[in-house]
């Protein structure tokens, strides 16, 4: 167990490293863009050229990506273009908040997939198993900003029991910050569900289709025994995976929810970036949400092989 | 229990088979309906999409108007209807950028294997843990915004997926005995390549395609909800839904229709995708 945490970690860091990479690449594809950028499509020349020079941007790419790459491992972020303020301090402030709006969408979406996919599973090809699956096919198309915007109209706007958007921290009025984040969670909770929903049927079919449970099964172990300790554990372990991939696909949709509802996240940090042209902060929310999708799928492995001893023995084996 | 006993009884496969044709039908019927919107808009919609009414501005749904009209008085179906042409022409070239590049970027890792694949294939897993959003955000940000560009960096999201396909679909090619054939007779890379391997991956990629064809339409509505992609005037779902958001307790129906649009048009490529892969690959079928 051991050896695959340090397997894995040994992975992290240089992925991480490459994406930091993929990142600053993005951001930096066409040369001046951030100066043009800053400070709109009327600047001059000169004034360009300053910008360029006293944010160092004049310089090479590659020297510009390690002076940066080594501030941030330093803990440094960058200061912003705008108002020439550290970016790391604005990050972690909003992290919470980010952190807070995933986990709870990520349980919404688990509390329908699970269930709901061991259940499809259970009466394949039956009326029950075409109503989920049909229901997964229309959760999964419907766009999560339509419907957080949907939500907003019925329980805000209409039936007032939810308010429109804000943000109270937990620690200051739990109550408010919940019913401030029902409507977020659930737009994207319900819009993450439909793929995990149908990874848990299938890994559920897989299973109970298996030698063991058929022996299981002859040996006499009920029906609650079969479900609960062997199939639902061993159709997890796979279900795990894609579900780290999708926290990080939620963890990364929540700069639309995050928009609409007025959370002050990484994700609306990241708009802010957009919106005012400020590459700092853009680039340090961007590898914010990255370093956390790497270690959900990092994490999410472990556990995994915490699950199945299988998978430890297989990658120890390669 | 004897639910999935019964799984492989000839009477529930037949009605599984009749349910799978119907959801491709009423798949097939929703993308015609969008391809139908987006070709013959001018002849469809009954007015101009960029055409003022201030005497008119937010009208609920009327004979007249079938879903309402605007903040600026236009009226809402004909912009619903020349959306569609956005979102078709957006999610046809990220579409066809991410089947070119990734097809390209698999064919050749996959045939010339060795440090080309490791490091081509590396480089596609990094792409692909991205958040999908995020990183045409950030392309966004970088190549400006514009239809062209989000064109572009949604394709460029689409490579990764594409490439991974069409390395496996590459693999199975390679280990055909009339690739063998073909190397014993002297044929050039380039002409098995051309030749004899990218006929015979088509399918599966063209089958990712129409998945693929309705994400790219959801993303191209996030990019512009968020402002980054088509710009007013120019009607696009995404930006009516923005817009139609300021007027949600007026002009409810500004909120609804544009998006009501874009989930049956996403729907109805699903169901289409999830249609044609049982079709051609009915292993994956569950």
């Amino acid at each position: 167990m051991l050896r695959l945490i340090a397997i894995r970690l040994a992975v992290f860091f240089p992925t991480l490293l490459a994406a930091s990479i993929v990142l600053f690449v993005a951001i930096n594809v066409v040369p001046g863009s951030a100066a043009k950028a800053a400070l709109g499509i009327d600047a001059t020349a000169q004034a360009i050229a300053r910008f360029e020079h006293q944010h160092g941007l004049d310089r090479p790419l590659h020297e510009q990506y390690l002076d940066w790459v080594l501030r941030v491992f330093r803990g440094d972020l960058g200061k912003s273009f705008q108002n020439h303020v550290p970016v790391g301090p604005e990050v972690l402030k909003r992290l919470p908040v980010t952190l807070e709006l995933a986990t709870l969408a990520f349980l919404i979406a688990n509390l329908i997939a699970v269930p709901l996919g061991a259940l499809a599973a259970f009466y394949h090809q039956r009326r029950a198993d075409t109503a989920i699956t049909m229901m997964a096919t229309v959760f999964g198309a419907i766009p999560n900003f339509w419907l957080a915007t949907l939500l907003i109209l019925v329980f805000a706007l209409t039936l007032r029991w939810l308010p429109v958007g804000g943000f109270a921290p937990m620690v200051d009025n739990p109550i408010l910050n919940l019913r401030q984040m029902v409507m977020p969670a659930v737009s994207l909770g319900i819009v993450s569900s439909a793929l995990l929903l149908r990874i848990m049927r299938t890994s559920m079919l897989e299973v109970l289709s298996s030698d063991y449970i058929r022996t299981a099964r002859a040996k006499g172990a009920t029906r609650n025994i079969v479900i609960w300790r062997h199939a639902i554990r061993n159709a997890l372990i796979p279900y795990l995976t894609v579900g780290a991939v999708e926290f990080g696909f939620l963890f990364g949709g929540v700069v639309i929810i995050e928009d609409i509802f007025l959370l002050p996240g990484i994700g609306s940090l990241v708009l802010v970036g957009i919106i005012n042209r400020d590459y700092p902060v853009l680039l340090a929310a961007a590898l914010v949400i990255t370093v956390v999708v790497l270690t959900a799928n990092m994490v999410v492995d472990i556990i995994a092989a915490l699950l199945d001893p299988r998978l430890v023995r297989a990658k120890g084996a390669t | 229990m004897t639910a999935v006993v019964d799984s492989g009884s000839s009477r529930h496969r037949r009605r599984f088979n009749w349910r799978r044709w119907l959801l491709l039908l009423i798949g097939g019927g929703l993308v015609s309906i969008v391809l139908l919107c987006a070709i013959f808009a001018e002849l469809i919609a009954p007015f101009s999409p960029y055409d003022l009414d201030v005497s008119n501005m937010l009208q609920g749904p009327s004979t007249g108007h079938w879903l309402g009209t605007d903040e600026v008085g236009r009226d809402e179906l004909s912009r619903v209807i020349y959306a569609a042409r956005i979102s078709i022409e957006v999610a046809l070239v990220a579409v066809g950028v991410g089947l070119l590049g990734g097809t390209i970027i698999g064919i050749l890792a996959a045939y010339f294997g060795g440090w080309i694949d490791l490091i081509l294939m590396r480089f596609m897993e990094l792409l692909f843990s991205f958040p999908a959003i995020l990183l045409a955000v950030i392309l966004m940000a970088s190549l400006g915004t514009s239809m062209l560009n989000a064109m572009i960096a949604i394709g460029i999201i689409f490579i990764p997926g594409f490439s991974r396909l069409a390395r496996a679909a590459t693999n199975d090619v390679l280990r055909q005995q009339y690739i063998d054939a073909a190397r014993v007779i002297g044929m050039s890379d380039g002409r098995i390549l051309t030749r004899e391997i990218l006929p015979n991956v088509v399918t599966p990629l063209l089958v990712e395609a129409a998945v693929a064809f309705a994400y790219a339409v959801l993303l191209e509505s996030a990019l512009s909800f968020l402002g980054l992609g088509a710009q007013p005037p120019e009607p696009s779902w995404g930006n009516m839904l923005s817009t139609g958001r300021g007027f949600m307790a007026q002009a409810p129906w500004l909120g609804i229709a544009p998006g009501m649009a874009m989930f049956l048009c996403v729907l109805g490529f699903n169901l289409v995708g999830d249609g044609l892969r049982d079709v051609f690959d009915p292993h994956l079928r569950d």
